[in-house]
């Protein structure tokens, strides 16, 4: 196993404004947390430093004179979560360390598809690798996993390359309607991202196609006619 | 509403008032019809993005292959001008312009059960490419035929169209958020086939040409001498009994009506183009000699009338020094054109501008260019000089313009940039068309602007490319700047030649 000691801080600023910072894991690593305070306030005395993790209090290190550090070994997803350091002087200053596994993106917009065709679904992880990928979908109000080797006529996953990962569905029908769920393994715990789909009937694109080709035959008759009009006005006339 | 005091056609004289009203009315149809292939086709071609990235998710592919269709789709909307302007001498601009209708129509709908990308580059690419160069041909060569005397303005009106293609991508993603990439495609196809009822107002032309303007005059004699030789070739066609009358009953006011009521029965445009090269023969009677002459020469014709001198693909533009010149100048302004457009974005980015700001350049330089053309249109409308002198103007401007925006480095700067190059480029676009027409006139046109456009369809492929190796070659946007001044200044060049070249098709003909 291979640790990677990382450090991130944060600057503390004025009081009342709490300072956030997301800090994404993906494997097992070493890391050291910093809040340091800013020169301007380093006036300040007599102050008190506090690292909290929940309400557990953990014991840090005053390593210069503006700054207090912590240092964890995050080997499991037990080990995540949100880390507080709080300055208390005359006032009160706190920042806030998230740290979490790799966001996986889905699609906001839904994928349009139709009955009969194939839709395919995609999900990318930026940056990280995964170790596996699964893919969910949501039936009723639980989601079921979809297992490709049992319904291979039905589902197929690849993993395209090492960040994406590919869901075809074949021979949609409307029951395939709803929302699916891609999950990414990774070391240190497991992430989600969510795709809709919709299925359309074939009628729904081709009512406004044959509005819009009625039209155009309608057109074409008209100019046709004044053709035939103007025509006749001329030998007539 | 129309605007009556910009007729399209100067009144001719002698014809009856219904008839010059119905005239008037079908030159604003092909303008309109032009117009509205110019949105659609320009509208399509910049939605193909939009679409690039729901096929490359469908059928899989990498971003080169995918980019391949929209490769073909844009070029072969000039590489197929040639074979197009065959079509269209044979079969007449309506036919051509319903069949290319046809194609795109057709392309969308096939391309909605595509499976693969070679599937698409035929049903995307090769379909609507052909289609859309079938299109512009007919519309462009209709509107010269059709919009004597304010081509320039028609043109200019015709190509407006093009600015409002910023509706169209919003509109693509609505209909893709909502129906799907198969079905947005579906309803594309069904919009596309609008271009059929509008190529129905292709009219084939059979109407007397008016008084020539006194700069035209002038050209009469020096060019009357080809024109001639056209008018020989025009009777040679597979003529019927009718048409053979015609051409021996040299009596203008006769012929005039004989013409009018042939042309209302013709079945079309076959017969179109040898009434066009017929009433170029009248036009030319600005001296009785000629007349005369060919008088003589339609009598002692008919026997031979056998064989058709025109050949299926008319390479002689590529001999004419006239028409070395026009491309010439037509290739490197493209280029000219091109570039720019291409880069601005990414300079202005560059330059620490942000992109709510560079999209906004964009907007008005296209607000900026629209309304340049039709200004440029209707100034070169009024004659004041030849056509040729205001483009080969803009062209200089434009090329001046581009070599010093290398030192537009502020927002402000670069926007009078994208204004000064936006009012130069739209005054030198709207006068491509009018410019070749004055050169070659309008028999010819269909195979010099088919075989124009060819060339200016090589440049539109090499130009992304090149630009981009410029930029990874200099690491830096102002080369590309540099470069299209560059070519914008050597365009012009060429009309230099212009009247020296005249003079030589002079002394050739009349050797």
């Amino acid at each position: 196993k291979m640790f990677f000691v990382k450090n991130f801080f944060t600057l503390l600023g004025v009081s009342g404004t709490s300072m956030e910072k997301n800090i994404t894991l993906d494997s097992a690593a070493r890391i050291e947390l910093s809040c340091r305070l800013d020169n301007k306030y380093s006036h300040l005395k007599s102050l008190q430093v506090t690292w909290k993790r929940g309400n557990e209090t953990l014991r840090h290190i005053n390593k210069t004179e503006n700054s207090w550090s912590i240092q964890l070994r995050i080997l499991d997803n037990s080990k995540l979560g949100s880390y507080s350091c709080t300055l208390r002087g005359e006032e009160e200053i706190s920042a806030m360390f998230h740290l979490q596994v790799p966001k996986i993106e889905g699609k906001e917009k839904p994928i349009v598809s139709y009955e009969g065709d194939t839709a395919v679904m995609i999900c990318k992880s930026f940056g990280y690798i995964p170790i596996a990928w699964t893919w969910y979908m949501t039936n009723g109000s639980e989601q079921v996993a979809i297992n490709d080797s049992l319904l291979a006529d039905k589902y197929v996953i690849n993993r395209i390359s090492a960040n994406v990962t590919n869901l075809k569905i074949l021979k949609l029908t409307k029951e395939d309607d709803g929302i699916y769920w891609c999950e990414a393994a990774f070391e240190l715990g497991r992430s989600k991202g969510k795709l809709k789909l919709k299925v359309l009937s074939l009628m729904v694109p081709l009512k406004p196609f044959l509005a819009i080709v009625a039209e155009v035959v309608v057109l074409v008759t008209i100019v046709f006619l004044y053709e035939m009009y103007s025509k006749k006005k001329e030998k007539c006339a | 509403g129309e605007r009556k005091e910009e007729e399209p056609e100067a009144p001719a004289a002698g014809r009856s008032p219904g008839t010059k009203a119905a005239d008037r009315g079908w030159a604003w149809g092909v303008v309109f019809h032009f117009f509205l292939v110019n949105v659609l086709v320009m509208g399509m071609l910049k939605t193909f993005g939009i679409f690039f990235v729901a096929f490359q998710e469908e059928v899989g592919g990498s971003s080169e292959q995918v980019s391949w269709i929209g490769s073909i789709m844009s070029s072969l909307r000039f590489l197929g001008a040639p074979l197009v302007a065959v079509v269209c001498r044979r079969l007449g601009e309506r036919p051509t312009s319903i069949v290319g209708a046809g194609l795109v129509g057709g392309g969308c709908l096939l391309s909605t059960q595509a499976t693969s990308v070679p599937f698409l580059c035929v049903s995307m690419g090769l379909l609507p490419g052909m289609g859309f160069a079938c299109l512009y041909q007919a519309a462009a060569v209709m509107t010269a035929k059709r919009c004597r005397t304010r081509l320039a303005f028609s043109n200019a009106i015709a190509r407006s169209g093009m600015g409002l293609t910023f509706l169209i991508a919003p509109f693509t993603q609505l209909l893709i958020d909502f129906y799907g990439w198969q079905g947005t495609l579906l309803i594309f196809g069904g919009i596309m086939l609008n271009l059929v009822p509008s190529s129905m107002l292709l009219r084939p032309v059979g109407t007397r040409p008016p008084r020539r303007s006194s700069a035209e005059k002038r050209d009469c004699g020096s060019s009357m001498a080809k024109k001639d030789s056209e008018t020989l070739d025009g009777c040679l066609d597979e003529t019927t009994h009718r048409e053979i009358r015609l051409c021996s009953a040299q009596d203008l006011s006769t012929t005039e009506g004989l013409m009018s009521s042939h042309s209302r029965d013709a079945s079309g445009p076959v017969n179109s183009s040898a009434l066009g090269r017929l009433e170029k023969s009248s036009k030319d009677s600005c001296s009785p000699e000629i007349a005369t002459e060919a008088k003589r020469s339609y009598t002692s014709l008919p026997p031979t009338e056998k064989e058709n001198s025109q050949p299926l693909l008319d390479f002689s533009p590529l001999k004419d020094p006239v028409f070395c010149i026009f491309t010439w100048s037509f290739l490197f302004s493209h280029l000219a054109y091109f570039v720019p457009v291409f880069h601005l974005v990414a300079r202005a980015k560059t330059l620490g501008i942000s992109s709510m700001d560079a999209s906004y350049l964009i907007s008005v330089a296209g607000i900026t260019e629209t309304v340049s053309q039709l200004l440029s249109g209707w100034v070169a409308d009024q004659n004041w000089t030849k056509k040729y002198h205001y483009h080969v103007a803009y062209l200089v401007l434009g090329g001046i313009t581009n070599l010093l925006c290398p030192l537009a480095t502020t927002f402000p700067l670069l926007m009078t940039y994208a204004v000064a190059f936006a009012i130069f480029c739209g005054g030198f676009m709207a006068l491509i068309l009018p410019v070749l027409v004055d050169l070659v006139g309008v028999q010819k046109l269909h195979s010099y602007l088919g075989f124009a456009a060819f060339f200016a369809g090589i440049a539109a492929i090499g130009g992304p490319p090149l630009a981009g190796w410029l930029y990874d070659y200099t690491q830096t946007y102002v080369c590309s700047f540099l470069f299209a001044g560059a070519c914008a200044l050597i365009s012009p060049i060429s009309f230099f030649f212009e009247p020296l070249a005249q003079k030589w098709k002079l002394k050739k003909a009349n050797l």
